[in-house]
């Protein structure tokens, strides 16, 4: 402590000499902004590269634990990928009483109010017309047309059709349509105004349309408009399914209602 | 008698005597530089330093330049003891000398003056410029700029160490 001292003693006027140009220094940078952004741009600069040598050594020093989480992540892939492939042939879900096969969607909506989309398979796949289609759980619309090895999908984002649904789970039974606008907002129709729907609430297929079954999330409302005298209400809902980004599909089968793909098959010429 | 001197020459400059520049930014004098150099060469490194910085801490309050004259300042005050010891005669200053025309002669006060001018205004252009490449076009208006604050000071302090009221005091 003592030589320490001895030291600030002997170098008494090169440390106040520091403390006052730090004063000073700090007046001007606080006061002139060139003087500051050089600073920040240097310091900044200086920070990066610490930072980056820091990242550097971290990553050498953890290689192996890098290694360990890189090899547990190809692990997890493989064994989706191999999921993937065992899923090409139907399951039953017995759970959800329907048979559920995997496809991909080759041409998804694209914002056009009247836009068709393509999927893989198709007959080949054993994919029927009127086969509900879901992704990731949710609804995505209907098969309007198989071939070969492709078929055409009816999306819930076709302006020209209107499909059956239930506020919340269990709730009053109403359309959903698309106007053609955003993809990303639906519109309840012919909601009477005593019903209630609010922000939040979830809206489920009532499986009245025949084509797609009851209970499968259809999307989120975002908000209701009542206006003064009218007899219904304007709800507009957000789709569950992100319309825009879309890869993947389940095509699904109803196990015992042979019924509804029976009457969904086009009529006879 | 230091400290009134500062203080009246600071707010000379940043009254009156900072519009002096007549060929502008090529002869901009520091005129307080004068009283900050009547510091005599036996007053303590910290008295010189606190000095320096002092008076560049009026000169930036009075003229709102904000830190560019406490930087100038300080670099001055602090190298100052240096420059004394650099230029001091070869037997030493006396323990009377004061740096004036009379004590230590004028080539004396002309190199340590333009010493401490180019000090000064080239710590200035540093700080006021900032970055490098602004540095050459700056370089030649502050050596000038030193000049003319040299002459300044020389002939201020003819002004108030008249040989000639010297003769008479004496």
């Amino acid at each position: 402590m003592r030589n320490l001292w001895l030291l600030l003693q002997r170098n008494a006027f090169a440390l106040a000499f520091i403390a006052l140009m730090a004063v000073s220094l700090s007046v001007l940078m606080r006061h002139n902004g060139a003087v500051r952004s050089s600073w920040f741009i240097r310091t900044g600069g200086l920070n990066a590269s610490v930072e980056q040598q820091r990242l550097q050594w971290r990553s050498y020093l953890h290689l192996a634990e890098e290694n360990i989480a890189l090899a547990e992540e190809n692990a997890a892939l493989r064994a989706q990928l191999l999921s993937m492939e065992m899923n090409a042939e139907w399951q039953p879900d017995s759970i959800r009483g329907w048979d559920v096969r995997r496809g991909m969607l080759i041409k998804g909506p694209d914002g056009h109010p009247h836009t068709q989309c393509l999927a893989a398979p198709g007959g080949d796949g054993g994919i029927e017309v009127g086969m509900g289609v879901l992704s990731g759980g949710m609804a995505f619309g209907t098969v309007e047309e198989v071939g070969e090895a492709h078929c055409r999908i009816l999306p819930l984002v076709h302006a020209a059709t209107y499909w059956s649904c239930r506020i919340r789970r269990g709730g009053p039974v109403v359309s959903i349509g698309w106007n053609g606008m955003s993809v990303d907002r639906m519109e309840l129709v012919d909601v009477p105004r005593y019903v209630e729907a609010n922000p939040g609430d979830s809206i489920f297929t009532s499986g009245y349309d025949l084509r797609l079954p009851a209970d499968v999330l259809m999307g989120t409302v975002l908000d209701s408009r009542r206006t003064s005298g009218a007899d219904f209400i304007s709800v507009s809902v957000r789709p569950a399914v992100d319309f825009l980004s879309v890869r993947h599909l389940e095509f699904i089968q109803a196990l015992p209602d042979s019924e509804r793909i029976e009457m969904a098959q086009p009529p006879a010429p | 008698m230091t400290l009134p001197r500062l203080v009246l020459m600071v707010f000379l400059q940043a009254l009156i005597l900072r519009d002096v520049s007549p060929l502008g930014q090529w002869t901009q004098p520091q005129w307080a530089l004068w009283a900050l150099l009547l510091i005599p060469p036996q007053a303590g490194p910290f008295i010189k330093l606190i000095a320096g910085f002092g008076m560049g801490l009026g000169l930036d309050l009075a003229m709102g330049t904000y830190g560019q004259h406490m930087v100038a300042g300080t670099v001055l005050g602090g190298l100052l003891p240096s420059l004394h010891r650099l230029m001091a005669p070869r037997e030493g200053y006396e323990v009377n000398d004061r740096p004036t025309l009379k004590d230590m002669g004028s080539s004396w006060l002309l190199g340590f003056t333009l010493l401490c001018a180019l000090i000064y205004h080239l710590a200035l252009m540093v700080v006021t410029e900032w970055y490098w490449h602004l540095f050459p076009a700056a370089l030649f208006p502050a050596l000038t700029s030193a000049a003319f604050t040299t002459l300044c000071c020389l002939m201020t302090h003819l002004m108030v160490y008249s040989p000639d009221r010297r003769k008479a005091t004496s």
